[in-house]
């Protein structure tokens, strides 16, 4: 046998230090060229093979484009995650299936043209109503398809833009607006009957005026002029059902909505709560119910209220979270207050605004130079605010929108996607680094030292070839699946990834070491008389490398798309953890596939992009390395 | 050639022993009791005591694992593949139904496939670099890096919600007996899984008739084929195509076998009740015999395929001496 020697002696090698020396040496050859003096003719034609891969990789269009992608894809999960953390236990269900959109604050600029009378927000939508009893609406539609009766609350009814409109007032996901000639309107959401108006209330909006409109979680209330309140919608849960206590009905002054309770500010200057009557929010304090302060004005944001007394005085009470009950310190006196979903907002009679609370959306960061400007109201609703300065323009801070929507949990889309991509991007590679590292030890051994143990290690992938990826891998996950915590079930799959997926790679190095070993430059490197070593090194395993180097970017988009489908299917990464795949796994009803699209389409792209974005890559080194290959 | 099927069929045997055993430690670690998922939940404390440990030994799980393994290899060559605790009933019946509903998918499957890849791979590789060529190659590489979910939810946006051409998902229901519309809405709930598996399978195959194609055009019998003045007709299609049909052959082999455990994603999607849709299911309710069985059937079929290929190549191929 010829190649016999190649054997014995690859196999007397067997002195691990130096074959990792030669190891190093035949990897720095392969990309750093030798820095022996060299004429120009001899530089000429001696150009490194890494620099010769380059060069031809450079040459392919399509390679660079794809190599620049996954560059910006990589930057955009990797970078992106560091300036844009991400809280996995915050979800805000009421901004679910958001549409992508980046216009919450966008108001139009004939209601500032106009005069601004009244601006109010729902969840994902602004209502302004200029002086001359103009409605514009403007945000993005909240999630209505499957709500029984719904109409989209951007679209305002014809009688509403027929008619001259005194008042406006945004529920969560519903508008209602009142015309001078006190007839009521209601559009958007309608599942609890909340956006139109129930007969015992026509009855009594014919006999007497409104004072006011409220808009609350999926309720609505009227306040008359003559101090009764009434309330519809979805009022089961919250009690608001239950018939007004007789010494309140008739006495209310101000209402404002909070989701389980409606606060009302009575004639004589003390507080009332209707609704749940065991809840903080309706633990009012003592003083303001005993008559010994005289409240003038209440604002409650979704689970704590405010109360100003006329001594200027301010009284807090509900939930603590996100600080809310935490009023800064501020110098002047309050002429007007406001509540989103989670924050408070202040008017001062200097014209300087107030605020704190919950941060999650830009609530507190304030448009640049509004605090020199003199304000004379402002709007707070759920996550957007609208100040009105003295020269009648609108600045407005908060919730601006979502780039890429939100899911079902009401979870910005943009954020799961940039660290669902850095823990995709790291799962495929961990998978492929496992892959090419079994791949290389089998494929090389098997190889290098033929004979019984390339027998047992090519049956060995046999083996594995013949184990089907998809079920065991499905099956292997589920094993892991409440054995481990959630960290360690990621490591997990790239355990499974990489073990279910060598073979290729190692049958493909033992055979390429197999035919190099008989190509004639071989021969001529053993007829000049180059030590066996050096031809193994220097001569074969150059030429294993390339292949090694293309299969490593291959597989890398093959772990990519493996990773997802296990994900999607419920066996990847396990949520609230993002990942690509799994965050298309609530995207399989026909009603979110039609209507809620940004949920599957969004991921789907920026796996489709990543994998392809690789692929080019890889196609591009292949043909780099094997210049023949291009000629096919 | 009867010598080398032995030879090979013998040299399979340790490859099916050492893949049971993985299997079968596989189902051992799986969570879940199996006793316990065959018992009537609704039976008294001090009954269900007795009740289990009496199911513990009929299943043999009293046993050591050693017993343990050479009882279900007993019986899984007996043809006893055990109870499916999902379906309540054996694992036999439970999966009769879906492998015929996978089998039909498949057929279809594989008759689009040929269809298409099989003219265009000649086409590309006769017409080498030409814009039709290039375009396939593009579009291969991009159906090569599409997510399968993603070209299935795709479908379902664009062809049965949009366009309301095709149901979304489901099975053909039999509530009206089986009549013509029946056989035919057949079709209908199965074109979109089909296309889907279609288009991700399509960008491989593709390339690979391209590239044998394009290895036979280069060979010398060819350059003589054209020398002695056939058309160029004869040349591609009874010189050049009946040579590439060899590798040809092996990778449609490979397509039928991986069919049948590889479309678990677009058959749970389309909730087409094939082998695939059933394995994630009962992975997710933990049914473990069933996960055995179908497991030991997807890996044997895997075995099976590749001895397939290896024979079907020595038939096709007269070079190849299957000695």
């Amino acid at each position: 046998m010829e190649n016999k020697p190649v054997q014995e002696n690859a196999a007397r090698n067997s002195d691990l230090k130096k074959a990792g020396k030669s190891f190093a040496s035949m990897l720095k050859r392969l990309f750093v060229r030798e820095k022996d003096y060299m004429s120009i003719l001899e530089e000429e034609a001696l150009q490194t093979p890494g620099k010769t891969i380059m060069k031809n990789f450079f040459r392919q269009t399509l390679g660079v484009v794809g190599l620049v992608v996954f560059i910006l894809v990589l930057c955009f999960s990797f970078i992106g995650s560091r300036l844009n953390p991400i809280d996995l236990t915050y979800v805000e269900t009421s901004l679910r299936n958001i549409r992508p959109s980046q216009n919450f604050l966008n108001y139009p600029k004939e209601l500032v043209r106009e005069g601004v009378k009244q601006v109010s927000s729902g969840i994902s939508f602004s209502l302004g109503l200029s002086e001359k009893g103009k409605v514009y609406v403007w945000g993005a539609e909240p999630s209505y398809i499957m709500e029984n009766y719904s109409t989209p609350v951007l679209k305002i009814p014809q009688e509403v833009r027929d008619n001259e409109i005194v008042q406006v007032a945004a529920g969560d996901r519903f508008a209602l607006a009142l015309d001078a000639q006190g007839r009521l309107y209601g559009w958007g959401v309608n599942n609890f009957k909340q956006a139109e108006v129930p007969d015992a209330l026509q009855m009594r909006l014919s006999r007497k005026k409104v004072a006011e409109i409220l808009g609350g979680e999926q309720y609505a209330a009227v306040l008359f002029e003559d101090g009764e309140i009434f309330v519809w919608g979805c009022t089961m849960p919250n009690q608001l059902n239950k018939a007004v206590p007789e010494g309140i009905q008739g006495r209310i002054k101000k209402a404002v909505a909070a989701p389980m309770n409606v606060i009302l500010l009575l004639d004589d200057g003390t507080v009332a709560t209707i609704g749940i009557p065991s809840n903080t929010v309706a633990t009012v304090p003592e003083e303001l119910t005993d008559g010994s302060v005289n409240v003038v004005e209440i604002a409650a944001s979704y689970r704590a209220v405010m109360a100003l007394d006329d001594k200027g005085k301010l009284y807090a009470w509900g939930n603590m979270d996100h600080g809310v009950l935490d009023i800064p310190d501020y110098d002047g006196k309050v002429v007007a207050m406001d509540a989103g979903k989670n924050n408070f907002t202040m008017l001062l009679d200097t014209g300087k605004v107030v605020y704190w609370g919950a941060d999650h959306f830009g609530q507190l960061k304030m448009p640049a130079g509004l605090e020199k400007q003199k304000v004379t109201q402002i709007y707070t609703d759920y996550f957007q605010n609208y100040a009105i300065t003295e020269d009648g323009a609108i600045r407005a801070w908060g919730n601006k929108g979502f780039v890429f929507g939100t899911d079902e949990q009401g979870r910005d889309i943009l954020t799961r996607i940039i660290h669902g991509g850095r823990i995709s991007l790291t799962v495929g590679a961990i998978a492929v680094v496992i892959e090419v590292i079994i791949a290389l030890i089998v494929g090389l051994s098997a190889g290098f030292f033929g004979g019984w143990l390339d027998n047992a290690l090519m049956r060995l992938t046999d083996i594995f070839m013949s184990i089907p990826f998809l079920p065991i891998a499905i099956t292997l996950s589920s094993i892991v699946v409440g054995k481990v915590s959630e960290m360690n079930r990621i490591y997990m799959i790239m355990v499974i990834l990489g073990v279910l997926g060598w073979m290729g790679l190692a049958r493909l190095v033992r055979a390429q070491i197999l035919v190099e070993r008989e190509k004639d430059f071989v021969l001529a490197a053993r007829a000049l008389g180059v030590k066996q070593k050096n031809i193994i090194v220097r001569h074969i395993l150059p030429n294993v490398f390339n292949l090694v180097i293309v299969n490593i970017t291959l597989g890398y988009a093959g772990s990519l798309l493996s990773e997802a489908g296990l994900s999607f299917l419920g066996f990847g990464v396990a949520p609230p953890t993002p990942s690509w795949g799994n965050m298309l796994t609530t995207a399989q009803s026909t009603a979110v596939i039609e209507y809620y699209w940004w949920r599957w389409v969004i991921p789907g792209l920026f796996v489709f992009i990543a994998a392809l974005s690789i692929n080019l890559v890889g196609d591009a080194l292949r043909e780099a390395m094997d210049p023949r290959a291009s000629e096919k | 050639m009867l010598r080398y099927i032995i030879k090979r069929l013998i040299s399979l045997i340790p490859v099916i022993i050492i893949v049971s055993i993985m299997l079968f430690a596989l189902t051992k670690m799986m969570p879940g009791d199996p006793a316990k998922h065959m018992l009537n939940p609704g039976l008294k404390l001090e009954q269900y005591e007795a009740a289990y440990n009496a199911m513990r030994i009929k299943l043999g799980l009293d046993q050591s694992y050693f017993v343990q393994y050479f009882r279900w290899v007993g019986n899984t060559i007996q043809g006893e593949f055990g109870w499916s605790s999902l379906y309540n009933r054996p694992v036999k019946d439970a999966v009769a139904e879906p492998m015929q509903n996978t089998i039909i998918l498949n057929i279809l499957v594989i008759i689009l496939d040929l269809a298409l890849t099989i003219p265009v791979g000649i086409y590309c590789a006769v017409k080498r670099g030409s814009i039709f060529d290039r375009f396939w190659q593009v579009f291969s590489l991009a159906t090569y890096s599409m997510p399968s979910f993603f070209v299935a939810l795709s479908l379902i946006f664009f062809i049965a919600l949009k366009l309301k051409l095709l149901p979304a998902g489901g099975m053909p229901i039999t509530a009206y007996g089986k009549d013509f519309y029946y056989y035919t809405s057949w079709l209908k709930y199965m074109l979109l899984p089909a296309i889907t598996l279609v288009i991700i399978g399509i960008a491989g195959t593709i390339r690979y008739v391209r590239n044998a194609m394009l290895d036979a055009l280069n060979e010398d019998y060819i350059r003589t084929a054209r020398s002695k003045g056939l058309s160029e007709k004869v040349v591609i299609y009874s010189h050049a195509f009946r040579n590439a049909l060899i590798p040809i052959s092996t990778i449609f082999i490979w397509t039928i076998f991986s069919l049948f455990s590889g479309a678990a994603i677009t058959e749970t999607i389309f909730a087409w009740n094939g082998l695939g849709r059933v394995l994630v299911k009962a992975v997710s309710n933990r049914d473990i015999q069933l996960v055995c069985t179908m497991n030991l059937f997807f890996s044997m079929l895997s075995i099976f395929s590749n001895f397939v290929a290896d024979l079907t190549y020595g038939f096709i191929d007269p070079r190849i001496k299957l000695e």
